[in-house]
């Protein structure tokens, strides 16, 4: 009997060690995706400060470009709409989306109004006394900065992204991840046409950097 | 032996040799896909690549601006090139070349860059994060706009850079406090042997000796030990101090991140 007990008892031995042992690993691991999840939220809430601060000063900016004499109004509208629609498409701003279409929604919604600042931007072109308007001047600088900060958050959130997701799909931790609550998430694609900047040429070669830089950063 | 080495002249050096062939082309073409090149680190904190201040006024200008750093802790860099080698934005490529660089200090990203482009006529304030309160974009613009790009019309280059930095300068002083150097001066301490460290090592000897002092003689054979190491260790201690002999005080980026923020011109 002893020889038996002592063989049994060894084996239960070895698999609560082996066991203690996984379990420790798995704890390390999971910490580390905890720990890369929290990055993903926190450069997503980065990227939405940076769309709101565009959204912000969208008011401002069509408030100017009223005050110019004639500006065409179906360009103002179409800014003022574009706005409203991005501010419909809410997303969490402290959990970064897990679902790929919510993600889609928001990108679409956002290229919409960047699309008709864009548009704004160039037919401003044509009136020269707004675009001496030192406020207006201003405000151009400030959307410039804005889309560039979007862009670089855009960026920094995709490299956060791509941090949680090869943590999540490499073997062994893809084994037990999906377990543990912890999916792949979606990242930012550029717009269908993005890569083409429109053509915009100026005939005043003068002071405001060019619009063509705003639409070239186009979400 | 001789049976490797035959058997890597036969077989694996022809592949070998192919494969870094391939390696090094694959470098060099991809190389020169891209047609842009993020310029390398600066040396110093204003950076006349293009030739268009004097020395006299560049080395005031760097001295002035590594004093700001010293005072305030925030690294204001100015960067002249003669053209832009990027097909992208302003906005874009300066942003990650500020990144690159790393201005500022880590954790409060108190960095600013001037960019100055000659050739192109554009410039931009690249602002770090820590920065975007007290130099958003509307200040920035400003700058550049309303203040430097009248002197650079005129091809006054001194004068227009002159009064950018002292308005960059005033607009951030307050915001941060200095240590009193720069963050290459802090380095240089940084390098030596850290106290605890040279305390530890003495325990350590001490421990080892007397277990030989059991063997040896009695008596006075301590003394004799101790000298030397203090004498060397004090001297580790007290290095470090200006490598900035000579009145120019090199730029070494504290690690500050940028987030995109900031205006410029052209002119």
């Amino acid at each position: 009997m002893s020889k038996f007990a002592i063989g049994c008892g060894g084996i239960l031995l070895v698999l609560v060690f082996v066991a203690v042992v996984v379990a420790i690993a798995v704890a390390g691991k999971y910490n580390a995706l905890v720990k890369l999840d929290q990055s993903v939220n926190q450069s997503w809430a980065q990227v939405q400060n940076v769309y709101q601060r565009r959204a912000d000063l969208i008011p401002n900016l069509v408030q100017t470009v009223t005050g110019a004499a004639d500006f065409e109004k179906s360009t103002i509208i179409a800014v003022t709409n574009a706005r409203a629609s991005v501010g419909q498409v809410k997303l969490d701003p402290s959990k970064a989306p897990t679902d790929a279409a919510q993600l889609e929604q928001f990108q679409a919604a956002q290229g919409s109004l960047s699309n008709a600042l864009s548009r704004l931007l160039v037919v401003s072109e044509n009136y020269p006394q707004l675009r001496a308007n030192e406020n207006f001047q201003q405000l151009q600088a400030q959307l410039e900065g804005t889309e560039n900060r979007i862009s670089v958050e855009r960026g920094n959130f995709n490299t956060t992204v791509q941090a949680y997701n090869t943590a999540v799909r490499t073997f062994p931790t893809n084994l037990f991840a999906g377990m543990l609550g912890f999916q792949s998430r979606p990242f930012f694609n550029a717009q269908p046409g993005a890569e083409k900047a429109p053509e915009v040429k100026f005939n005043f070669g003068n002071a405001a950097p060019a619009p063509a830089a705003t639409a070239a950063a186009t979400p | 032996m001789s049976l490797k080495v035959s058997r890597w002249n036969s077989s694996i050096a022809p592949r070998a040799t192919k494969f870094f062939a391939l390696v090094i082309l694959a470098g060099i073409a991809l190389g020169t896909l891209g047609a842009e090149t993020l310029p390398s680190k600066p040396d110093g904190y204003f950076n006349d690549y293009a030739g268009v201040v004097d020395q006299a006024t560049a080395l005031q200008l760097n001295e002035q601006l590594a004093q700001f750093e010293r005072e305030t802790s925030t690294q204001i860099v100015v960067a002249i090139y003669r053209t832009m080698q990027s097909e992208s934005s302003v906005d874009d490529y300066t942003q990650r070349i500020a990144q690159t660089w790393g201005v500022g200090q880590k954790g409060r990203n108190n960095g600013a860059v001037l960019f100055v482009f000659v050739d192109n006529h554009q410039m931009f304030i690249q602002t770090g994060y820590g920065l975007e309160g007290a130099l958003p974009d509307a200040t920035c613009f400003d700058i550049t706009h309303n203040l430097i790009a009248p002197y650079f019309k005129k091809g006054d280059y001194t004068g227009g850079l002159q009064a950018g930095i002292t308005a960059m300068m005033q607009a951030v002083r307050g915001e941060y406090k200095g240590t009193g150097r720069t963050h290459q001066e802090e380095g240089d301490n940084g390098a030596t042997v850290p106290l605890w460290l040279i305390i530890l090592i003495l325990i350590v000897i001490f421990i080892v000796m007397s277990r030989f002092k059991r063997t040896g003689r009695r008596g006075y054979g301590y003394s004799g030990w101790g000298g030397p190491f203090v004498g060397g260790f004090g001297g580790g201690g007290s290095s470090g101090g200006s490598s900035s002999g000579g009145g120019f005080s090199g730029f070494s980026g504290g690690g500050g991140s940028f987030g995109g923020g900031g205006a410029g011109s052209s002119w």
